[in-house]
C-alpha cells in the first residue's frame, strides 16, 4: 500500500520534471543499483525510523544495505576501536560523537565531509563534536538530547508543586513526593550508565559557575574535588539517597521507560532519548510527560546540558564512498528527516540549520526542551568539551547513587580516573 | 642410554610439531610481543616506550587491591565449594540409585548453555523484587535479598552461579576417579566391618587424590582469570564490588589504553604462576605420599 | 535387603528433586519466558504463559534476514574443524609427551600449561593474522581457536595416555612398524573414550566462544551464534521473551552433540586423567 503510494507520487513528480539531478540518473534508473552498503549500528540504532528512510533510500536509489549489529556498551567500544586498529570498518559506521570520536582518531579512518554540500546545513555545535583540525568527519544520525529530568507531570499537579529552579526546591519536592507515598526519583542502577545522567547533565551550572572549567581541566589544572561547582555535582548523589524505588540497583533502563510512562515514580535523570520510547510504549503519556534541566543553585540561570546526537561517519578506504554520500545527503532531505521522526520520534531539537520538529513531536520535547534552546540556555555536556573522560565514571557515579562514598570521596576517585586517561591520552598531565 | 634412544625412536619429535606450531604462532608469539607494548603508551597509531609506568600506574589504580582480593576470594571460593560439593555428588552418582543418569545429564546441562545466556538468566532470576529467588524467599516469609544489587554479597552471588554453572566438569573427573577405584578394597573393608564413613574416608578420599588435585588446578586457575560471568552479570559492579582483575583490566583494554591493560595481563600472570605452580607442586608431593 | 532397597529410593526420590529445583528450573524459566508476550515475559516469573506465543521462535529465526541461519552455519564450521583439529594434534602431543617425558618434554609442557593462566593479547594476534592474510578468514579463526584449547585438549590426552600401558606399543615395534604405524593402528583406538570427551568440552568451548569471533572474524557475513544475543539486548532496550527463545535455539546444537556423547563422557576421564 504503502510502496504503491511512493511510487505514484514519484511518477507525478517525475512527470512535471522537478526532481531534483542529484537524486536521479536522467533516464530516471536508480543510480545505486546493485551497490550494497555495509552499515554498522547497534541495535537502539537500527529502529523503525532508520529501517524506514532505509527502504525508502533502497527505492529511490537503488542501493542496498547489509546491517551489522554493534553490541554497544563498552563491548562497543572495545571492538570499534579493535576494528579500526585492524583497519575493518564497515561502509558506514554510527557511532558516538564527541570525546569518543576523538579517540578514535578520527582523521586516520573516516571520509572528510567538510566540504559536502550536506555539511553546510548542520549546526556549528554538532560541527565541533565531528571535527578535528578543523576537518568534519561525520554527519549527525538524530537530533540532540539532554541529559536532564524526566519527570510525570500528573504527580506535580496533584501536590501542586512547581518546576523546580534550584537544586534546594527539587529536594524539598522530592521530600513532599515522599510523604505524599510516591516514589520521588527512579534510579536504574541495573543499567549503570544511567547513573551518570545527573553528573553529567549538571555540566551547565557547573559551567554556569566557572565558564572555563571545561578547558582548564583539558589543561590539568581544574579538578572535580576542587572546583567548588563541579564538586557540587558529586555532592547531589547523597541528596537523594533517600528517594529511590525499592530495586534500584537492579532496575534496568526498560524498567526505568515502563514506570515512569505508568506514572509509578515521578523523577528520572535520563538522556531525553528515553521520551519517544516512553511514548511508543504508552502513546496515552505522551500529554503527562515532562522535562526539566538538571536544577542548579542559581534560579535566575537554570539550563539545559545538551548531548550531541551519534553521527554517521564513511570509512574512507571504502570503494562505496560515493553511494555512501548519496545515502547521507538523502538522510538529510527535509521529508526524509520528517520520515525519520514521524516513524520514530525525536529526542529533543534537530541540529539541522533551518529544520522545525514536526508536529507529531511530544510536547516534552517540542515545548519543555525547545524553550532551553529558545533562551539559549544550554550548554553541551563535558565529553564534548573535552577529550578526558575517566574509564570507570560509571561504577564511580553508581557508588555515589547508592550511597556508597560521599561526594567528596566520588569526586577525588573520578580526578584519578581522568588522570590516568589523560595520561594514556598523552596530554601531559602530571 | 639405550633405552632411551630407542625411546624417541618410537616417540618421535614430531607428534609435538603441530600442536606446539599452531601453539606458539598464535598464542605465544602474539603475547610475546605484547610483553614489550606493555612497556608503551599505545593507542591506535603509535607506540611511545616509557618504561615501567604503565606498571607504575596499575599499582597505583584506586580499584587494583580490592579487585585483587575479590579475585582471590573469588578462585579460592568457587574452586573449594567445586570441590566439596562435587565430591558428594559424585559419592551420590556412583552409589546403586537408579537414576544416575538422569541427575548426571542435568548436571551437565548448565555447562551447554554460554556464560552470556547464563548470567542473563540468573540476573533474571536474582532480581531483588520480582526475581524468581526473592518471590519464593518472601513466599516462605524471609524479606527479599538484594543478591546482586547488595555490594557485600554481589560477589558471592556470582559464585554461586558460577558453582552452578562448572560443577559438571569437577563431577565427570570425581566419577571417573571413583569408578577406577578397585573394587577389592570395599570387599576386603566390608568384610573388616568398616563403615560406609569409614570406607569414604579411608578408601575413596585419598584413592581419590589424583582426580581431586586435577580439580583444584583447573578450578582454581579458571577462578583467577575469571571474567565473563562477572561481566554478564554485574560488569564489575554495583560501584566496584565484583570487580576483578580481569574485568579492571578488560575495561582498560575497552578504553583503548592498550599499554595499560597489556601491563595488567603481565601481572595478572605472574600473580597465577606465584599461586598455581606451588601449589601444584604441593599437591603433587602430597600424591606421592598418599600412594 | 529390603531396607537397602527403601534407602535407595528415599535416595532417588531426593536426588531427583533436589536436581530438578536446582538444574532444571532455570531451564524451566528460559521455556516459558520464551513464549510470553514482551510485557508478560518483563514480570520475569515461572508461571505458564497466559497465551503461548510460539510466533517468538520464528520471529527470532526470521530477524534481520535469517541471520541465525548465517550464525548457525558459521559456528557449526568453526567447531566442526576445530574440533576435529585438536583431536589430531592434541592427540599426537599428548601422547609423545607423556611417554618421553624428559626434560625436552617437560619444558614443552610447562610452556604450553601457560596457556591456561593467560588470556591471549588481542590487538598483537590480529596483527599477526593480518600479516599472514588470514584475518576475518575462518581458516584464521580456527587456528586460533586451536592454540587458545591446545593446553587443555593435551592435559586430558597426556592425562589419559597414563593409562595406557606401554607394552602394547613395544610389542607393535618389535613387529616392525613405525612410529606412526605404532600411533595409528595401536594408540588412537584405545583414545576413543577421551576423544569423545574432548569433542564434547571443546565443542561446547568453541560454539559459545563470544568474543574471540567478536575480535577475530568480524564482518556481518560472520556472525557467529552467540552475537544473535545482542539483537534482544541492546543497551537501551531488551526483549526478554525473544532473548530466552534466542538462548534455547542456541542451545540446540550443544544438547544434541551431549546426548550423542553423555554416556562416554566420563569414560574418557580415569583416574588423574588432568594433571597439570
Amino acid at each position: 500500500m504503502k510502496k504503491s503510494v511512493v511510487a505514484v507520487s514519484l511518477a507525478a513528480v517525475m512527470a512535471l520534471g522537478s526532481v531534483p539531478a542529484t537524486v536521479f540518473a536522467e533516464d530516471g534508473a536508480k543510480p545505486y543499483e546493485g551497490v550494497t552498503l555495509n552499515m554498522w549500528m547497534s541495535v537502539s540504532e537500527y529502529q523503525d525510523g532508520t529501517k524506514a528512510v532505509m527502504e525508502k533510500a533502497t527505492e529511490e536509489l537503488g542501493m542496498e544495505f547489509q546491517v551489522e549489529i554493534n553490541p554497544g556498551g563498552t563491548e562497543g567500544d572495545n571492538i570499534i576501536k579493535t576494528r579500526c586498529a585492524s583497519g575493518d570498518l564497515p561502509d558506514i559506521t554510527n557511532y558516538n560523537s564527541g570525546s569518543l570520536l576523538t579517540a578514535l582518531n578520527p582523521k586516520e579512518h573516516f571520509l572528510d565531509i567538510t566540504d559536502e554540500e550536506m555539511t553546510q546545513k548542520f549546526d556549528d555545535t554538532f560541527l565541533s563534536c565531528v571535527s578535528q583540525d578543523d576537518r568534519v568527519y561525520g554527519a549527525p544520525f538524530t537530533t540532540t538530547q539532554a541529559g536532564a529530568v524526566v519527570y510525570w507531570k500528573p504527580d506535580y499537579e496533584e501536590l501542586g508543586l512547581e518546576v523546580p529552579k534550584t537544586w534546594d526546591e527539587f529536594v524539598s519536592n522530592c521530600q513532599a513526593l515522599k510523604d505524599a507515598g510516591k516514589t520521588p526519583v527512579y534510579l536504574s542502577g541495573g543499567d549503570t550508565w544511567t547513573t551518570q545522567v545527573l553528573f553529567l547533565g549538571d555540566n551547565y551550572n557547573v559551567l554556569a559557575k566557572n565558564p572555563s572549567f571545561a578547558d582548564d581541566f583539558t589543561a590539568g589544572t581544574a579538578k572535580f574535588a576542587t572546583d567548588e561547582g563541579a564538586l557540587a555535582s558529586w555532592d547531589k548523589y547523597a541528596d537523594l539517597v533517600d528517594f529511590y524505588n525499592a530495586d534500584s540497583t537492579a532496575a534496568k533502563y526498560e524498567d526505568g521507560l515502563e514506570a515512569m510512562a505508568t506514572g509509578q515514580a515521578t523523577h528520572w535523570f535520563i538522556l531525553t532519548q528515553v521520551v519517544p520510547l516512553m511514548i511508543a510504549a504508552h502513546p496515552e503519556a505522551e500529554e503527562n510527560i515532562g522535562v526539566f534541566a538538571v536544577p542548579g543553585d542559581d534560579a535566575e540561570n537554570a539550563g539545559l546540558t545538551v548531548w550531541e546526537p551519534n553521527a554517521w561517519y564513511i570509512n574512507k578506504d571504502s570503494a562505496n564512498t560515493e553511494a555512501a554520500l548519496a545515502f547521507l545527503d538523502f538522510w538529510y532531505q527535509e521529508e526524509n528527516m520528517d520520515l525519520y521522526i514521524n516513524t520514530y520520534g525525536a529526542n529533543g531539537p534537530s541540529c539541522i540549520k533551518g529544520y522545525t520538529l514536526p508536529d507529531s513531536v511530544a510536547p516534552a520535547i517540542r515545548e519543555d526542551m525547545q524553550a532551553y534552546f529558545d533562551e539559549g540556555k544550554t550548554a553541551p555536556a563535558l565529553e564534548f568539551l573535552t577529550p578526558v573522560k575517566g574509564s570507570t565514571c560509571e561504577q564511580i557515579t553508581t557508588s555515589a547513587a547508592l550511597g556508597q562514598i560521599d561526594g567528596a570521596t566520588a569526586a577525588q576517585m573520578y580526578d584519578d580516573d581522568c588522570k590516568k586517561s589523560a595520561v594514556q591520552q598523552g596530554l601531559g598531565w602530571e | 642410554m639405550k633405552s632411551k634412544s630407542k625411546k624417541s625412536n618410537l616417540y618421535s619429535f614430531w607428534f609435538v610439531v603441530p600442536s606446539l606450531a599452531i601453539f606458539c604462532i598464535f598464542f605465544l608469539y602474539p603475547i610475546v610481543t605484547s610483553l614489550y607494548y606493555s612497556m608503551t603508551v599505545w593507542n591506535f597509531d603509535s607506540a611511545t616506550f616509557c618504561g615501567l609506568d604503565n606498571y607504575k600506574m596499575f599499582f597505583s589504580e584506586n580499584s587494583l587491591s580490592s579487585s585483587i582480593v575479590h579475585t582471590l576470594i573469588y578462585a579460592f571460593l568457587t574452586s573449594g565449594l567445586k570441590v566439596v560439593i562435587a565430591f558428594f555428588i559424585a559419592i551420590f552418582l556412583t552409589s546403586k540409585i537408579r537414576t544416575k543418569g538422569f541427575i548426571r545429564s542435568c548436571v551437565f546441562f548448565p555447562n551447554l548453555v554460554s556464560t552470556m545466556a547464563v548470567g542473563l538468566t540468573f540476573c533474571a532470576l536474582m532480581h531483588p523484587t520480582k526475581g524468581l529467588f526473592n518471590v519464593v524467599l518472601q513466599a516462605i516469609g524471609f524479606s527479599p535479598i538484594n543478591f546482586l544489587g547488595d555490594i557485600n554479597l554481589a560477589l558471592y552471588s556470582v559464585i554461586a552461579t558460577d558453582v552452578w554453572k562448572g560443577l559438571s566438569i569437577s563431577v565427570v573427573i570425581y566419577i571417573a576417579g571413583v569408578q577406577s577405584i578397585d573394587k577389592t578394597y570395599y570387599e576386603a573393608a566390608s568384610i573388616d566391618g568398616a563403615s560406609a564413613w569409614q570406607q569414604l574416608k579411608s578408601i575413596t578420599l585419598p584413592l581419590v587424590a589424583p582426580s581431586q588435585n586435577s580439580i583444584i588446578i583447573l578450578s582454581l586457575i579458571g577462578g583467577l582469570r575469571t571474567f565473563d560471568l562477572i561481566w554478564a552479570m554485574t560488569g564489575g559492579g554495583p560501584g566496584f564490588a565484583t570487580d576483578v582483575m580481569a574485568s579492571v583490566i578488560y575495561k582498560e583494554y575497552a578504553y583503548g589504553f592498550y599499554g595499560l591493560s597489556t601491563a595488567g595481563n603481565v601481572i595478572m600472570l605472574v600473580l597465577i604462576s606465584c599461586i598455581a605452580f606451588p601449589l601444584q607442586h604441593f599437591l603433587m608431593k602430597r600424591e606421592e605420599a598418599i600412594q | 535387603m529390603k531396607r537397602e532397597k527403601r534407602r535407595l529410593l528415599i535416595a532417588d526420590i531426593l536426588g531427583v528433586l533436589v536436581t530438578v529445583i536446582i538444574f532444571i528450573i532455570p531451564f524451566y524459566f528460559m521455556f516459558v519466558n520464551s513464549l510470553k508476550s514482551q510485557q508478560e515475559a518483563n514480570l520475569l516469573n515461572i508461571a505458564w504463559p497466559s497465551e503461548l506465543h510460539f510466533e517468538n521462535y520464528s520471529a527470532v529465526f526470521s530477524y534481520a534476514n535469517y541471520q541465525l541461519l548465517t550464525a548457525y552455519k558459521n559456528s557449526i564450521i568453526l567447531t566442526l574443524f576445530t574440533v576435529i583439529g585438536l583431536i589430531f594434534t592434541g592427540a599426537m602431543a599428548g601422547y609423545v609427551i607423556q611417554r618421553r617425558n624428559d626434560r625436552v618434554m617437560k619444558t614443552i609442557s610447562w610452556v604450553i600449561m601457560l596457556g591456561l593462566m593467560i588470556p591471549a593479547a588481542i590487538l598483537p594476534t590480529i596483527n599477526l593474522l593480518q600479516k599472514l592474510h588470514i584475518y576475518k578468514t575462518m581458516f584464521g579463526m580456527v587456528m586460533v581457536e586451536i592454540a587458545l584449547q591446545t593446553p587443555f585438549t593435551i592435559m586430558l590426552f597426556r592425562g589419559y595416555m597414563a593409562s595406557i600401558p606401554t607394552e602394547l606399543e613395544e610389542a607393535a615395534r618389535i613387529d616392525g612398524c613405525n612410529p606412526w604405524q605404532v600411533f595409528i593402528q595401536i594408540i588412537n583406538p584405545l583414545l576413543k573414550p577421551i576423544r569423545a570427551t574432548v569433542i564434547i568440552l571443546t565443542a561446547v568451548t568453541t560454539f559459545n566462544d563470544f568474543t574471540n569471533p567478536l575480535y577475530f572474524l568480524p564482518g556481518a557475513d560472520n556472525t557467529t551464534v552467540q552475537l544473535t544475543l545482542y539483537n534482544y539486548k541492546g543497551q537501551f532496550s531488551s526483549s526478554y521473551n525473544m532473548l530466552f527463545a534466542d538462548i534455547i535455539l542456541i542451545t540446540i546444537p550443544m544438547l544434541i552433540l551431549f546426548i550423542f556423547f553423555n554416556k562416554r563422557i566420563v569414560d574418557g576421564m580415569v583416574a588423574g586423567s588432568v594433571k597439570g
